[in-house]
Parts: C-alpha cells; structure tokens; sequence
C-alpha cells in the first residue's frame, strides 16, 4: 500500500495534466495556481517516504506490463530518485506559480500547460523508472513534449529550433535505446535494479563498450555535452516558463541522472570514468566560454547551462560518494539560481521588453526586489559563501581533486572545473553589473509581487540552503548510497576547513573578479573570435545533406517507364532463379521416357516462328496475326498433350483476345512506334535471358516423376465420387471450384475495369454490318448456336464442354448480332444489362457454395442425383448450378466488351 | 465453425454482386457493404478468439479428401490478419463515403472483391488457390488505381498493373515449377519439402521471389511509390492495409511451411530487408508530396517484416507478426489523415500546406500521434514492435541488422518530422487553394473521424501490448511448429 | 525437351514484348508470357502421359488432369487481365491519342 503512493504520486501529475484544458479555459492563464498545488501534493506523496528513503531504503512499485517483451511498470524511490523528483516537483510548482504571472492574461494556454503537466509527469517518471524500457519510454516522451513546447504554434524561428533539439535528442535518443535493449539482452532482465546489483554481466561482456558507448550517446545529446551541445541555446526561442522548467532544471539533467543511475556499470572497469570527466569538464569550459560573449541574457543562461551541465555530468562521471554529494548539491543549487536567473530575465524582458545585456542599466533603481533576487541568484552561481552554489562549487572542487583513474585525469579535470568556475564568475558578475549597475536609462517599476515571489523563493532558498547546508546530508548521502549501490559517508558544510578545494575556490573567486574588471578589454578581443563553425550549421548541413541524398536515392526507381520497373523484376527474378539453383546444387533426375511425338517439334518449331515473327513484327496487323496463330499452335499442343478442354478454350480465348486487339488498333498509327536502338538491345538481351532461364527450368522441373498422388486420384474420384466422366471439368466445378469462383470474380471485376475505363464518351450504335448474307446468317444461325451453348453447358461434365465454353459459344452469338444489328439488337435479344448477368453468376456460384455448407456441411459440397428416364438412369450433378453461374459471368463479361469496345465513338 | 472460414470470402463476393446490382442507389451500396464489413469483422473476432490457445480451424471446400481438396484454415495469424484487414475495410469505406469517393458506381463492388481476394489468401492452404485470390484482389486492384480514369491515374495504371502482371505470370510459372518438382501444391504436403529436395527449394524462392515483388522489397519496390500516390485518397489508404500485407504475408506462410527448418535463405533475406530498410526511407525522405512520403515508407516498413523473417525463429516471427498488425493500423491512419488534408486543403504538397494543426486540431493530433508510432516512440504501438524486433535480433546476433534498423528508425522520425513541420506547424500558405467548398462541420468531423478512430486504436494497442504480443506468439509459435496446422489441413 | 524450347520461346518472345513501348505492344506480349507460364504449368504433370483425361482412359496413359485445370483456370484469369490492359490501352488512345504512356514522371 505505501508502495502505491509513488504511484499514485506519478498518477497525480498525469491527471493533472489530463484537467490542466479544464482549468486553463475556465481560469486563463491562473490556472498555474492550481496546476502548482497539484506538484506540491505529488511532492508530498512522496516525501511520506522521505524518512525510510533517507535511511538507505528503497521504495518499489511493481506492477506488470508487457511481461512478454520484458518491459515492467516498475517506480523506485530511492535517495537518487527523490532528490530528482524534488527538484522536478519542487521547480515545476514554481514554474506553474510564475507562468500564472508571466503569460499573456488575454490569449488561451490551453496548449503551454496541458504539455508542462505532462512534461512534468514523464520527467518524474523518467527518475522513478525502475525498469530500463519504462526509463526508456519517459526518456522519449520528454524529447517529443520538449519539441511540442519549443515549437509553440509553429513559426519559422521556433520551428527550426525545435526541430534541432528534437532530432539531436532523438538521434542520441534511439543509440541510447539500442544500448538498452543490448542491455537487457545481455543481462537478461530488464529491471534496473537487477542490472546494477550486478554489473559484471553487463559491464563484463563483450559487447560492454558497445553498451556503455551507446547509453553516454544519449545521455550526452540529452544533456548537451559538446559536441551536442548546439539545439540548447536555439531553444531557447520558447517561452520563458519552458527554457526555466525543460532547459535549465529538468529535461537536461536526464543525461546526468542516467549517468549518476548508472555509476555500477562506468565504474566498473574501462575508460569510462574518464571519458565522462573528460566530456563534461571541457564543455564546462566551452559553455563558460560561449556564455561570456554573449549578450542577449537568456542565450547567455543558456550556455552557462551548458557550461553547468558540463560540471555536473563531470562529477556524475568521477563517480565517488564525494563526487556524487557534490553532485547532489550541486543539481539543486543550480536548478534553484538557474531558475531565479530565468524567471527574473523573463521579468525584465516583460518590464523593459529587451535582454540585451547593453541596453539594460540602472534596473536597481527602479526594481529593487528584482535586483534583489538576481543578486541572490548570482552570487550562488559565482560560488560566493554563504550561498549553496558556493558549498557546492567546494565540495566539487575537493571531489575533482580525488578523481580515480590515470593519475594525470584528477589536475587535468580540477584544472578544466576550476577555469570554468572563475568564467561563471566572471559572466555572472556581469549579469549583475550589466543589468543593475550604472544609470537608469528607461522608466520602469517592479513587477506584481505575484510575479515576483517564484523567483524570490528560489533565490532565498538558494542562501537559506546554504547556511543550513548540514540539513542536506542525508539526501546528499542517500543519493550517493543509491547511485554507488552500497552506503558511505558524506559530509556537507559550509566549512570545512582551510583545504586546498577551499583554496582552490577562494582563487577562482579572485581570478573572476579580476576578469570582471577587464571586462571590457576581453569584450574587444572576444567579438571577432568565433568558432569556425557553430554547431547548428553542421547540424543544418547534415540536414539538407540527407534529404539529398534521400532524393538522389528514390531516383532510380521512380521511373514512369514500365520498362524499367519491369527491367528491375526480370533482373532480380532471374538472379535470385540462379543464386537459388547454384545454392542447392540439386541434380536433375532422371527423365521418364517421353514418348516424344514428331508432331511435338513441328509444333515447336511452327511456334518459334510465331513468336519470333509476334515479337518483331513492325506493323499492327502483322504482330496480331502471328499473335493469333502462335495462339492456334499453342492449342495445338494441348489436344497433342490430352487435354481438349483446354484447346478449345484457348482457341476461343484466343479469338476473343485478337478481336479485342483489332478494336483497340482503330485509330492507331499502322506501325509501332520503334523503341530506341539501346532499348531495344536491352529488351533482346533480356529476352535471351529470360527465354533461356525458363526452358532450363522447364527442362530441370517437368517430366521426371511419375504422376502425383492428385492427379490419379482425381482421375479415379472423378466419374465415382463427382458423377462427371470429363475429369478436368469435375475438378474445376466439384474439387477445386474454389478456384474457379476466384476465376469468375476476377473475370467479373475485369468486365467492370473494361465498362469503368473504355465506355465514356461511346454513343451507342456501332459500326454496322450492311451486308445482307451476314445478316441473314446471322438469323438463322443464333437459335442454333444458342442451342449449342446449352449442350455444351450441359454435356460439360462428361465430356469436353462445360461452363467457360458454352459462354464464348453464346458469346459469338452475340458478337454475330452486334455486328448486324448494332447494340440496340443485342439488347433486344439479350434484355438484360451485362454488369446484371455478371452479379447475378457471382451470387448463383455463392448461392450455390452456401447451399452446399447448409446442406451438405462443405461450402461448395456437390450432390449428384440420379434421374430415372425411360432409357435408363442419368447422373445429374449439383455442381450444373455452379456451372450456369460460370456461364453467367463468362457471358456477362463477353457482352461487357463488346458494349465497350464495340460502340461508335466520335 | 466452419461456415465462419467461408464467411470472409463468401459474405464479400455477394456483397459485390449486390452492390452491383444496387450500383444506382449509393446509400443501399454504403449499407451493404459496411454491413458486410462490420460482419465479417466480428467473424474474425471470433475466430481470433477461437484460436487463442492455439486452436487452428478447418473448413474443407466440398466434402473430399483432405489431400486433395482446398481447405480454407484459421490458424492465430490469419485469425489476426482477418480482423485487422476487416476493420481497415469499415474506416476507409467509412472514409471514402465521407468524401465521396463511392459517387463511382462501382467503388464498393470493387472493394469488396478486394476483401475478398485479401481474406481468402489468408485462409487458404493451397498455394494455387493462393495465386487465384491474389489475382482477385490485384484485379480489383487494378480497377480501383485507376478509377478516375486522369492522365496521372492511366501513367501510374500502367506501371501498376504491367509490374505486378509479370510478377504473376512469374508465381504462376514458380507453382508450375513447384508442382512439376513436388506433385502437390498443398501447404501441409509440402511443408518442410525444401529441406529434403533441392528442387523443391530453388523453386520455392523463385516463388519467394514473385511474392516480393508483390510485397515491395528492394530492388523492386519502385512501383510502389510510383503508382499508390495516384490512386484516391481512400483506395491508397486501402491498398497499405491490403494488398501489400497480402504478398507479405504469402512470403511469411511459403518461407514458414515450405522452407521450415532450411536456414540457407536467412542472410539473402537480412541483406534484402536492410537494403530495402534503407532504400525505402532514403527515398521517403527525400519527397516533398505526403502521399509520396508515405508511400516509400511502406517499402521501408516491408523491410522490417522481412527481417523479422529472416531472423525466424519465436522470437523473430512474433516480432513480425506484432509489428505487422500494428502497422497496418498506424499506416492506414496516416494515409487516411493525409487524405484528410488533401480534403481540406486541395494539396498534398509540402510546400503549398502550413500551420494545419492551428485549423485542424483533430486531425493534427492523430496524424502526430500515429506518426510518431511509426518513427517507434514509446509508448505508442510502433514503439513495442521495434523493440521486439531489435530483441529478436540481438538474441539471434544478427547486430548489423538491428544496426540499420535502428538507423532507419530515426531517419522514419526523420521524415516525419519534415511532414510534421512542413504541414501542420509552418505558415498558412499565401493563398489557399479552394476545394469544391469549404466542407461543413459535419462533413469534417466524417473525414477526420476514421483516422482519429485508427489513430486511437493504435494508442490503445501501445498502452495494452501485452495482449496483441500473446496473440502474436502465439500465432509464431504455429509458424515455427506447424504440426498443429499441418493436422488441420489434413484432418 | 521439346518443351522446354517452346516455353523458351514463348517466354523470350513475350519478354522482348513487354519491355518494348506502347500499352498494346505490352499487351502482346503478356499474351505471349501467358502462353509460357501456362505450357508450363500443363507440362509440369509429366508430358509422357496424354491420353485425355476422360472416365475410361487408363490411370497408367492419362495425362494428369490437376494442372489442365491450373491452365484453364490461368488462361481465364489472364485473359481478364489482357482485356483490362487492353481497356487501359483504349483510354489512353483516346484521351492522348495514342497508347504510349510513357513521358515525364
């Protein structure tokens, strides 16, 4: 039960964030108000642990989530996650207050404090992750609502700037969630605390480096370590209440948590340590370096976070308990000066609507309790005592001073700390010269008080916290014993003593002051220094590169030649036929002896000729006849190979496709439009290609195995089981008629193809037939063949007929009259519409399945019953219904056409 | 039960047949054909919940012998891929009344076909009959592309239908080649037959080959991004849940039951799906229209199929068939939601739209929420599908792999912040290209709502993983071991 | 043997075909590309059996009947599809008065 109070405490936000619309359309931009009591309570959740989690305990709230994929609803509190969360909650109440004071009362917020709650919540939900992919999951969260809150409503500027700190944080994001899920490959559960308990299975394998490389990946990008340190300033185009909450107390720090979280798994062996002291020591002194020539306060906050961000990823790296304590210390005093400085720039820029470090003197004057603050705020930062910063500054300096690892590391990082210190010196006491100093230039007053008090708290908390220093070293100690995994001392205090860090502090203080003095000597030669490149132009470039490249890639294959396309498919199927065959080498067995008629190879070679002439033809006409008679041939070699069914039906379709041809030829030029002479190559060696590669496969494949347990027993189940004596039939309509239900549908949407893209502007006549023999042979021909069609739609069970034939006999018939009497006769013969014929074969053939499911307990189960006449008995087969619905839409599908294609057009 | 295995294809083809005959009166079309939608939907539910065990469903096609009829089987992947392509036939019909797009008589026949082209290549064991409902739905297909019949519809038309016409004419001659080797072309007869004959195997990846074509894997996924974009809004959205999936998943079920045990394919099938991995998002990124982005991200996400393919095993089809399902969700609401926006705004192209998001909320939201699943951030459903497949990967060894995977992860985020950017946040464009007419608020709210409803359904599926990931093992595990399915098909 | 050249040859001619330009031309050698994949298919049963598979003719002489139907059902699904490239020809015809659909992307 009290485990669930951490819960509840995440819950907390999220529902805070579910009615933060709610408050922000009834109560404007006040709805920070209650939007900050909702963190103060969450806070209080928690703290109802704070005793036990002070006391090296551990607060665990398991619950499970996607047990398969190894990702757990795992909240731990534990003193490194309860002094993060304070600092999310604590500044995120602030941040609420002020933003009730700082946004405009006129607009709607709707959108700033439903994505701060929720941000709020996923950073708390990121320190009190216990389980590495729910770490994971808030990690990315954090990323998509620091995009959402950059970008505000979309402009240029922040657009821009969003988009950089979005895909920076994304890149080092997706590395650092593939170093997680090796993480939890390797050590096979994904639950941090059983990580850590044993970090040689992790940190001992071999894909360690790996790993660890990936996880500083994103803990870098997210805490904007040089080189990734560029998207910080650029966000800071977002509004004030965002850069105090996301860019200066929370979402950057993620980096460094992640970092302190994992201290078992770097200090465990390898150039870990040092690489992190190393990264975060120089972008210390590269952010100090920046921010003092700046002029613009908020981007001079900006990188001085860098600069701080910096240090404190240092001592997470150095990983000792008095690293870890100085850290602790440290994350506090800068999120509660750092917050200050922000809250009261966005003050000033609200009174005097400028930042620029010039233009704004003399504000002590006319804002003294601004001035007030700020003053606070920058002696922290300055590391001047009695202030926490300073405590902090000391301690991290006598942490530094101990570094473990290769001996030259610890004067090197102190080296590197202490110079980025006497920098934050020195810009900070410009901040405060800059803008309280010297005449008052423009009439100003203070701000509400309302407006005023967040960042008058964080600034008095940050000298109250330092006095009572001593009151921080159980959550200092408890955050350490967390991180490290086992307990230790720590001591913090405002003095300890003369001690070289002391020293060491007090010469950075002076060293400071001194640069301050000669401010405006180093101004000078500062401004014409500039980095060769800055990192967002390397960031631009790589952007536009990619979407060249991406360009340049998709080219290739975007061609609206079929051609190509087609060129690709033959390629790649011939490359894969052969990679296949050299892969598995099978032999080819030995051929059953073919009785090899001489009418074979006529056949073949007449076909040759056929395709040749098919493939080179020049004229229209020409390709068609050699089209038709290669057609012919090839139905001369399915009745050679014992199957008429099939050569009447291919001759049929045959026809019918040659005719189709003719008309679409109307109105085309008499020759082929020639391709080009390359082209033409290409199409040849590809035919060759080709051709080869399927009489190779006809060849390895055909006619070396006797025939398939199907085919006999088919032939034997044919006549008994089906009552049809034409085999072929019976599977098509008995067996198999599944397929050919497919087969008629897809004849049926065809026949719609053709109606919806050939029949539009088409009148309706149609050239006609004058002649009188035609005609009249016509009319005494129709009954006949109607006739006919019906025999054979009948007969087609026992014998060669069947559904398709009968059809494309009735469907010369129609062809006949078309061509005599024009559309309006076949109307007059045939009343009913094609798409009508073609609907009602389909529903016939389902009919006829659904029939055969109800009543015999199989969709398309056939039944055959026996008829008694006079000369005997006769089987009659279910399966005619389902033969009539293939004629149906064969039918359909032939008057279809020839509607279409057969009518006048203009 | 069986009459639930007939119903997907029966109920369809009927519906097609009706709404022709019903092709002058549009509300009687809509009715039946989301009628029979929402029915086969629930058939499918059931049988996903007939399956969960394990259980695989049998329905012979007429009452013959087990070898040597067609059986139509449900086993927990076809199950799933039923429903999931049910309910992606009722939002874009849904959305297509919205727009109206079924002014054309014949869009709801034609649909429905396509359904049923698409649920009976997922019930079917025989890989003939695979040919014949893959040829229904192209067919259907092949109408809908070009249903408006413009200059652009006819050019994309012809390279739509000539590709996958040689792809066919190819699986046709790879059956024939098939059945010349192994005498059957029953799934259960021929399950694990690569690994004994040589003969069976090369004429398997031919087979695997025509079926890529199908399903858009490099080098012969162009035609993919060069025709889906000129079809209507809604049939494009159609086909990403359709008919891609379909010859993806004919890859999965002839690579499962035919090459079971025969890991010769495995590093072909890594090397294709990185490339197309790659291929397909270096392509995405580097259009500027929407349809054309997400086009070539279909080819990029076939890849990640195939890899979960390739590394096989429970591990690696689970992940596939996880991400599979949840794909097609997320896809279908992003096409949908950039149809949206060409409803509204007359455009797709990036630079010619900004600052949707301020006008269209609604629509903003979904298509946010539903690409950032795509671009796989937690916890949305995209989120859990990479992270199962990078496990599989990770488990198997295959690193190279799971390293371009997630490159192209971000390089997804990539693109879909360029969408992002460039159409929904931006400045108003100088001058609004005017639609027909400014639609009413009840119009919108139809043409948002089935993308909001999708996107929702893929938030859903994110936060209760667990319950589409049991699914989806379980339907792995009977790829792995088909004995169960094997049983069914010859019982 | 003498199958095997004559799927060659309907498969290299109908290949020359399609990749040529103009709708129709393509159409033409889909056909052709059809008639390879279907002797294919009906000479994938064995080709030293043909008697025509009718109640009466012997199991031992019958040719096999499975892949006749394959190609029945082959040629009618072909056949839609050639009427339908056909139909796209037709359209391109008459909307740019020839059936060559190929031009800037």
């Amino acid at each position: 039960m009290s485990a669930g109070l951490v819960g509840l405490s995440l819950l907390l936000l999220i529902a805070a964030a579910a009615l933060a619309p709610l408050f922000a359309r009834f109560l404007g931009r006040d709805a920070g108000y209650p939007l900050a009591g909702f963190f103060v309570a969450a806070l209080g959740l928690l703290a109802v642990h704070a005793p036990a989690v002070l006391d090296d305990e551990r607060v665990v709230l398991s619950l499970s989530w996607v047990p398969g994929l190894d990702v757990g609803l795992v909240l731990v509190l534990d003193g490194l996650s309860l002094l993060f969360a304070l600092l999310v909650l604590a500044v995120g109440a602030v941040v609420m207050a002020y933003s009730a004071r700082y946004l405009d009362p006129e607009a709607s917020h709707v959108r700033v404090y439903t994505l701060l709650t929720l941000f709020g919540a996923a950073m708390l939900g990121l320190v009190l992750a216990g389980d590495v992919m729910l770490l994971f999951v808030f990690w990315e969260l954090t990323s998509v609502l620091s995009y959402l809150l950059i970008g505000g409503r979309g402009g240029g500027a922040s657009k821009a700037a969003a988009t950089r700190a979005f895909l920076v944080t994304g890149l080092g994001g997706l590395a650092l969630f593939a170093g997680l899920v090796l993480m939890t490959v390797v050590a096979g559960t994904g639950d941090v605390r059983s990580i850590l308990a044993d970090p040689g299975v992790v940190a001992g394998s071999s894909l360690a480096p790996v790993i660890l490389a990936l996880v500083l990946a994103g803990a870098f990008t997210k805490s904007a370590q040089f080189p990734f340190h560029f998207w910080l300033p650029g966000a800071m185009v977002a509004p004030t209440p965002v850069s105090t909450y996301l860019h200066a107390a929370t979402m950057v720090k993620a980096g460094v948590y992640l970092v302190a979280r994992m201290t078992p798994l770097f200090a465990y062996g390898g150039p870990w340590r040092t690489i992190i002291v190393l990264v975060g020591v120089t972008t210390a002194v590269i952010g100090a370096s920046l921010a003092l020539k700046q002029h613009d306060l908020k981007e001079l906050l900006a990188y001085s976070t860098v600069s701080q961000l910096g240090f404190l990823m240092a001592l997470a790296g150095i990983g000792t308990y008095a690293a870890l304590a100085a850290m602790a210390a440290h994350v506090l005093a800068h999120a509660l000066y750092k917050a200050t400085l922000f809250m009261v720039v966005g003050v000033i820029d609200r009174e005097a609507g400028s930042r620029d470090i010039r233009e704004l003197t003399g504000l002590r004057r006319a804002m003294p309790w601004t001035a007030g603050a700020t003053a606070l705020a920058a002696l922290s930062m300055a590391g001047i005592p009695p202030f926490l910063g300073f405590v902090s500054k000391e301690e991290a300096f006598a942490a530094f001073l101990g570094t473990p690892g290769p001996g030259w590391l610890a004067p090197l990082a102190t080296t590197l700390a202490a110079a980025s210190a006497c920098l934050t010196f020195a810009y900070g006491a410009r901040i405060f010269d800059g803008a309280f100093e010297g005449p008052l230039t423009q009439k100003l007053f203070d701000p509400r008080r309302s407006f005023l008090v967040p960042a008058a708290l964080t600034a008095l908390a940050g000298l109250g916290l330092g006095l009572a220093v001593s009151r921080l070293n159980p959550l200092a100690r408890a955050a350490a014993d967390a991180a490290i995994g086992a307990p230790g001392e720590v001591d913090l205090a405002l003095w300890h003593g003369l001690t070289p860090a002391l020293a060491l502090a007090a010469a950075m203080v002076t060293l400071g002051f001194v640069l301050f003095l000669l401010r405006r000597r180093i101004d000078r030669a500062l401004d014409p220094v500039d980095l060769p490149t800055s990192g967002a132009r390397v960031f631009d470039r790589a952007y536009d590169a990619t979407i060249a490249l991406g360009r340049r890639s998709g080219a290739p294959f975007t061609s609206s030649v079929p051609a190509v396309h087609m060129g690709w498919v033959l390629g790649a199927l011939a490359t894969a036929a052969v990679a296949a065959w050299l892969a598995w080498s099978p032999g080819v067995p030995p051929a059953l002896a073919t009785d090899e008629l001489g009418a074979d190879q006529v056949v073949a070679g007449l076909l040759a000729l056929g395709a040749a002439g098919a493939a080179l033809a020049r004229s229209r006409i020409g390709a068609v006849a050699a089209l038709g008679i290669v057609g012919f041939l090839v139905a001369v070699l399915y009745v050679l190979l014992g199957g008429p069914d099939l050569a009447i039906t291919q001759l049929l379709v045959e026809t019918l496709t040659v005719a189709l041809v003719v008309l679409v030829f109307r109105k085309l030029p008499r020759t082929f439009a020639a391709a080009g002479r390359p082209r033409r190559v290409a199409a040849g060696g590809a035919a060759v290609v080709v051709g080869t590669l399927a009489a190779a496969g006809t060849y390895a494949f055909t006619g070396r195995r006797g025939i398939s347990a199907a085919g006999a027993y088919f032939l034997r189940a044919g006549p008994d089981e089906a009552g049809g004596r034409n085999v072929v039939n019976t599977i098509l309509v008995d067996f198999r008629a599944l397929d050919t239900l497919g087969e008629i549908a897809v004849l049926a949407v065809a026949a719609v193809g053709v109606t919806v893209l050939a029949s539009s502007a088409l009148s309706g006549a149609g050239t006609r037939e004058r002649s009188l023999i035609l005609r009249e042979a016509t009319r005494v021909l129709t009954p006949g063949m109607v006739l006919l069609a019906v025999y054979f739609l009948l007969r087609g069970h026992n014998a060669p007929g069947g559904g398709f034939i009968a059809a494309l006999i009735a469907g010369a018939t129609l062809v006949l009259q078309h061509l005599t009497g024009g559309v309006g006769q076949v109307r007059r013969l045939l009343p009913v519409s094609p798409p009508t014929l073609l609907a009602a074969g389909l529903l016939l053939a389902v009919a006829y399945g659904l029939a055969g499911l109800l009543l015999g307990g199989h969709f398309l189960q056939g039944a055959i019953w026996q008829i008694d006449l006079s000369a005997g008995t006769a089987k009659l087969a279910a399966s005619l219904v389902f033969d009539a619905g293939v004629f149906l839409v064969v039918l359909g599908a032939i008057a279809a056409y020839l509607r279409t294609f057969g009518g006048d057009e203009g | 039960m069986s009459w639930l295995l007939v119903l997907p294809i029966a109920l369809p083809l009927a519906a097609a047949a009706a709404t022709i005959v019903a092709r002058g009166r549009r509300r009687t079309q809509r009715i039946l054909s989301v009628g029979c939608a929402l029915v086969v939907l629930a058939g499918a539910v059931a049988l996903v919940w007939a399956t969960r065990d394990g259980e695989v469903l049998a329905a012979g096609m007429g009452g013959w012998p087990a070898r040597f009829r067609i059986t139509l089987v449900a086993d927990p992947f076809a199950a799933l891929m039923l429903t999931v392509s049910a309910l992606m036939v009722t939002v874009c019909t849904l959305f297509a009344a919205a727009r109206g797009e079924d002014e054309q008589p014949y869009f709801h026949s034609l649909v429905q076909v396509l359904f049923a082209g698409a649920c009976g290549a997922y019930l079917t064991t025989d890989i003939f009959d695979l040919f014949v409902f893959i040829e229904v739905a192209l067919i259907a297909s092949y109408v809908l592309l070009t249903l408006g019949g413009s200059l652009r519809q006819l050019r994309a038309g012809a390279v739509y239908v000539t590709t996958n016409l040689l792809a066919s004419t190819a699986f046709l001659a790879g059956v024939a080649l098939l059945y010349g080797a192994a005498g059957t072309v029953n799934f259960a007869e021929l399950a694990g037959r690569a690994r004994t004959s040589g003969e069976v195997a090369v004429a398997g990846t031919f087979i695997l080959g025509a079926l890529a074509v199908k399903g858009g894997l490099v080098p012969v996924h162009g035609w993919l991004p060069r025709s889906y974009p000129a079809a209507s809004p809604a049939v494009t959205a159609l086909f990403s849940g359709l008919l891609t999936k379909m010859g993806v998943y004919a890859m999965f079920r002839v690579y499962c039951t035919v090459f079971q045990g025969e890991t010769t394919l495995r590093t072909p099938l890594l090397v294709a799906a990185s490339l197309t991995m790659l291929l397909g998002v270096l392509g995405a990124v580097g259009r500027e229209r929407m349809r054309d982005i997400l086009s070539f991200h279909m080819a990029s996400q076939v890849g990640y199929l195939v890899m979960a393919l390739g590394i096989s095993g429970v591990a690696g089809l689970s992940a596939g068939i996880f991400f599979m399902l949840q794909y097609i969700v997320v896809k279908t609401s992003l096409f949908l939601c950039s149809g949206a926006v060409e409803t509204f705004e007359g455009t797709g192209a990036l630079s010619e739209l900004g600052a949707v998001a301020r006008r269209r909320p609604v629509l903003a939201a979904a298509f946010g929420v539903s690409a950032l699943s795509l671009a796989g951030v937690p916890p949305l459903s995209g989120f859990f599908a990479k992270l199962a497949l990078l496990q599989a990967a990770f488990v198997a060894h295959d690193y190279a792999v799971a390293g371009v995977a997630v490159a192209v992860s971000f390089l997804t985020l990539f693109s879909m912040v360029k969408i992002w950017n460039g159409v929904f946040w931006g400045d108003p464009p100088a001058e609004r290209r005017r639609t027909a007419a400014t639609p009413t608020r009840g119009r919108a709210a139809a043409v948002v709502a089935p993308a909001a409803a999708l996107a929702a359904v893929g938030v859903a599926v994110g936060l209760g993983a667990e319950l589409l990931w049991a699914l989806s093992a379980r339907a792995a595990g009977l790829l792995v071991d088909p004995a169960a399915y094997i049983e069914a098909v010859l019982r | 043997m003498t199958a095997a050249v004559i799927v060659g040859v309907l498969a290299a001619a109908g290949t020359y075909l399609v990749l040529q330009r103009g709708l129709v031309r393509m159409a033409l050698g889909f056909v052709l590309l059809g008639h390879a994949a279907n002797v294919l298919l009906v000479v994938s049963g064995g080709i030293h059996r043909r008697g025509v598979p009718i109640e009466g003719e012997t199991v031992g002489r019958a040719a096999d009947p499975l892949p006749q139907a394959f190609t029945l059902t082959a040629i009618v699904i072909g056949f839609g599809m050639t009427a339908f490239l056909l139909a796209l020809a037709f359209r391109a015809r008459r909307d740019l008065g020839d059936d060559d659909l190929e031009g800037e992307s």
